[in-house]
C-alpha cells in the first residue's frame, strides 16, 4: 500500500505536507518532530492507518491507541503549560507589588496608589472598581478613603482604551495614578466614600467579620441573605463583590472592596486567592506609611517646638542682658545723683545768701540749672533703664502715633517745618509695651525735630504688610557722614558699640527687643528714615495678659 | 519746734539737709545708719525722720520696719535717689516718698505736709 501521507518520509515538501505553517519549516527536514507535532493530527495519516488496518495489519490499530494517548497527554501538558505560565505572571506580578512597596518610604497615598493600580489595572487582577476602607486614627470607625475605576461604561472604555495604547508598568501606572489623578478619583467617588463607614465595634457588619475571621468574603447572589450586605450593595450597585481585610500583625488597618461593576464578570476563587496574596505587603506598607506619617508629625512637632525653645532662650538672654543694662544704668545713675544732688543743693543754699551784685552769683547760677539739667536726664535714663522689661498689653499703633505725634509737635511749632501724619486705616490691634513704645517714638521724633533746619518736613506713615505693620518715620535732615564702622547715620542708632546718645540706645535696644526689625538708614541723600516693623498679634495668643489699653 | 532725724550714709548730704531744715526753723539731727539711729530715737522724741533707702550695709526699709513696730506714731519720710520703690509694698509703710533732687522744695513741702498732717499710717498708700 501507498501511504497518502508523507510519514514515511524523511524530507517533505510543502505541497507534500500542507499542514505545516510557515514558522514551522525545521519540520519539513525532520520525520522524528515532524511525525509528533503533525502527523498524529493529520487526516491522510489517519486515512492510512485506516487503509493498514483494513489490510490486515494488526499494528495499526496498536498506533491509533498509541496516538490517541499521546495527543490527550500532550493537551494535559500543554494545559499545565499554560496553567503554570498564568501563576508565573501572578507570581512575579505580586513580587513587584512587594518589592515595589517595600522598595522605600512611600506616603499613604503612593502605596494606596500602588495597591489599587495592581487591582483594577488590567496587567494586574483586572477588577474594574476598588475602594478602600481605612480604621480611622481614634480607632473608632472605618472609613472610605480613595476609591479607582470608572463610574460608568463611557468612561470605563476611554480608561481601557488609554491603558491599552501605553504600555506602563505596574510602577511607572501607580506613579502616574499618584501625581495626576488622586485627588480627582478621590472627588469622583466622593457620594459613595462619604457612605462607607463602619463602626468596628458593629459585630454585625459584614466587613468587621472579614476582619475577625481574617480572610476574603466574596458578597454576591442572594442580596436578602444580609441586610449588611444588601446595604453594601446598593452603596456599590453591584450585586457581588470582594471584600479583602488589611491587617498588619494583629492590626485592623482597613479592608478593600473590588467589583466588576462594568463587566459583571464573576470573581472566581482564582481571583480571590491571587488578591489575598496581595493583602498582607499592602496593610503592611499602609501601616508603615501611617506610621511614618505620625513620626513626621511629630518630627515636626517636635522642631517647632525646639525652635520656640530657641526663641525663648534668645528671650531670656536679650532679657538678662537688658535686666543687666537696667541694673548697670540704675547703678550708675544712683552714684551721680547723690553727689549731683549735694551739688546742686549747696549750690542753692550759696545762692540764697549772696547778694544780688556778687560777682559769683552768676557761677552758682550756672551751677544749680547744670545740676537741674543733669537731674532730669538721669531722672530719664533711670525711668527708661526701670522699663527695658516689656509689658505687653493689646494697643492701637495709630491711636499712640497720633497722641506722640501730637505732643511732638504741638510743643515744638517751629516755622518752615511741615509735620505729615499719614496712617493706615482700620490696623489690627498689636501687642506692645504701650509707655516703651510711647517714649521710643518721642524720642526719635524729637531727635529729628531738634536736628531739623527749615525748610523742612517730619513724616510719620503706618502701612499694613503680610509680615506685620510698618512705622516708616522720615525727616529732612542732614547729618554729617559719620566715622568709618559706625552702621547708622543717627548718633545712637548704630548698634551695640554706638552709646553717643545713651537714650537714643535705650530707644534701639528696646525696639530691636520686641519689633520684627527696626532700621535706620539715608534715604535719597534728604534724610534719614527709621523703620519699625511691629508684628501682628499671632491667633494662637492667648489675651488673658492683654489689658486692653 | 519740730526736731527731724535725718538719717543718711552721705555725710554731705546730712550737711545740706541740716542747713537748709534748720533754715526752715526745724530742729535737725543726723545719723550715718541704722544703728546709729535706733541709738538716737532711744534717746530722743522726734517729730519726723527723713530716711535713706540705700544705706551702707543695710536698707532703709528694714529700718522703717522696726521703726513703725516700736514707734508707732512717729512719720517717716522715705529719700531715695530711685523712684522704682514706690512700687515696693514695704514703702508704703512710710508717710511721704521724696525723691533726691538738688532742688529742696518738694522735700520741704512734704515735711510741711507731714508735719502738718500729723497723720495716721499710708498717706503715701492714698497720694501715690
Amino acid at each position: 500500500m501507498e501511504p497518502e501521507c508523507c510519514w514515511s518520509k524523511e524530507t517533505v515538501t510543502p505541497e507534500e505536507c500542507p499542514y505545516i505553517f510557515p514558522d514551522e519549516t525545521d519540520l519539513y527536514a525532520s520525520l522524528e518532530r515532524r511525525l509528533p507535532a503533525m502527523c498524529l493530527e493529520c487526516p491522510r495519516f489517519q486515512g492510512d492507518l485506516e487503509r493498514l488496518g483494513e489490510g490486515g495489519r494488526p499494528e495499526a490499530a496498536v498506533i491509533r491507541i498509541l496516538a490517541g494517548e499521546y495527543l490527550r497527554q500532550k493537551s494535559r501538558a500543554d494545559t499545565m503549560v499554560g496553567f503554570l505560565d498564568s501563576r508565573e505572571i501572578e507570581i512575579q506580578f505580586i513580587h513587584e507589588i512587594g518589592a515595589l512597596l517595600q522598595s522605600s518610604l512611600m506616603e499613604l497615598d503612593e502605596v494606596l496608589s500602588v495597591a489599587l493600580t495592581a487591582i483594577t489595572a488590567g496587567k494586574g487582577f483586572g477588577m474594574n472598581r476598588a475602594f478602600l476602607l481605612l480604621v480611622n486614627k481614634e480607632r473608632s470607625h472605618m472609613k472610605g478613603y480613595l476609591g479607582v475605576g470608572p463610574r460608568n461604561y463611557q468612561e470605563a472604555w476611554e480608561i481601557w482604551e488609554e491603558i491599552g495604547r501605553s504600555d506602563f508598568s505596574l510602577r511607572e501606572m501607580a506613579k502616574q495614578f499618584h501625581e495626576t489623578k488622586l485627588s480627582a478619583e478621590k472627588n469622583k467617588f466622593h457620594d459613595i466614600l462619604e457612605r462607607l463607614s463602619v463602626p468596628l465595634s458593629d459585630q454585625g457588619s459584614i466587613l468587621n467579620r472579614a476582619l475577625r475571621e481574617r480572610r476574603p468574603i466574596l458578597v454576591g447572589g442572594d442580596l436578602n441573605e444580609n441586610a449588611i450586605d444588601l446595604e453594601l450593595a446598593r452603596i456599590l450597585e453591584v450585586d457581588t463583590f470582594l471584600i479583602l481585610p488589611l491587617l498588619a500583625r494583629n492590626r485592623r488597618v482597613g479592608v478593600i472592596l473590588a467589583d466588576n461593576f462594568i463587566t459583571r464578570k464573576p470573581i472566581t476563587p482564582h481571583d480571590i486567592r491571587a488578591m489575598e496574596s496581595l493583602t498582607f505587603p499592602v496593610a503592611f506598607a499602609i501601616e508603615r506609611a501611617s506610621l511614618y506619617e505620625r513620626l513626621h508629625e511629630d518630627l515636626r512637632q517636635l522642631t517647632v517646638a525646639n525652635t520656640r525653645l530657641h526663641e525663648q532662650q534668645e528671650l531670656i538672654i536679650r532679657m538678662e542682658k537688658l535686666a543687666l543694662l537696667g541694673r548697670v544704668t540704675s547703678s550708675i545713675a544712683h552714684s551721680i545723683r547723690n553727689p549731683l544732688m549735694i551739688i546742686g543743693g549747696f549750690a542753692r543754699s550759696l545762692l540764697k545768701d549772696i547778694a544780688e551784685d556778687d560777682p559769683k552769683k552768676e557761677s552758682l547760677e550756672t551751677i544749680v540749672l547744670e545740676a537741674r539739667l543733669l537731674e532730669d536726664a538721669l531722672t530719664e535714663a533711670l525711668e527708661s533703664a526701670e522699663s527695658t522689661t516689656p509689658k505687653m498689653d493689646k494697643c492701637n499703633i495709630n491711636e499712640l502715633l497720633g497722641y506722640v505725634f501730637h505732643e511732638v509737635t504741638s510743643g515744638h511749632g517751629r516755622d518752615g517745618i511741615s509735620f505729615v501724619l499719614d496712617t493706615a486705616p482700620e490696623l489690627p490691634m498689636i501687642r506692645m509695651d504701650y509707655r516703651q513704645m510711647a517714649y521710643c517714638l518721642k524720642k526719635i521724633l524729637l531727635n529729628s525735630l531738634d536736628a531739623m533746619s527749615p525748610p523742612g518736613e517730619l513724616a510719620v506713615r503706618t502701612i499694613l504688610r503680610p509680615d506685620g505693620i510698618l512705622v516708616e518715620i522720615t525727616d529732612t535732615v542732614s547729618r554729617p557722614a559719620r566715622k568709618d564702622g559706625e552702621t547708622s547715620p543717627v548718633p545712637g542708632m548704630g548698634g551695640a558699640g554706638d552709646i553717643y546718645d545713651l537714650e537714643l540706645s535705650f530707644c534701639r535696644v528696646i525696639l530691636e527687643n520686641y519689633c520684627k526689625s527696626f532700621t535706620v538708614d539715608g534715604y535719597d541723600g534728604k534724610g534719614t528714615r527709621y523703620e519699625i516693623l511691629l508684628p501682628l498679634k499671632k491667633e494662637d495668643e492667648g489675651d488673658e495678659q492683654d489689658s486692653g489699653r | 519746734m519740730s526736731r527731724i532725724l535725718v538719717v543718711d550714709d552721705e555725710s554731705s548730704i546730712r550737711l545740706l539737709y541740716s542747713h537748709e531744715l534748720a533754715d526752715e526753723g526745724y530742729e535737725v539731727f543726723t545719723a550715718a545708719g541704722a544703728e546709729e539711729a535706733v541709738e538716737i530715737l532711744r534717746k530722743d522724741d522726734f517729730d519726723l525722720i527723713l530716711l535713706d533707702i540705700k544705706l551702707k550695709n543695710e536698707s532703709g526699709l528694714d529700718l522703717l520696719q522696726r521703726i513703725v513696730k516700736e514707734r508707732h506714731n512717729l512719720p517717716v519720710i522715705l529719700c531715695t535717689a530711685f523712684s522704682c520703690y514706690k512700687d515696693d509694698f514695704s514703702a508704703w509703710l512710710a508717710d511721704g516718698y521724696v525723691v533726691k533732687s538738688s532742688d529742696l522744695r518738694e522735700l520741704k513741702e512734704e515735711i510741711r505736709r507731714v508735719l502738718d498732717k500729723k497723720s495716721p499710717r499710708n498717706v503715701l498708700k492714698r497720694t501715690m
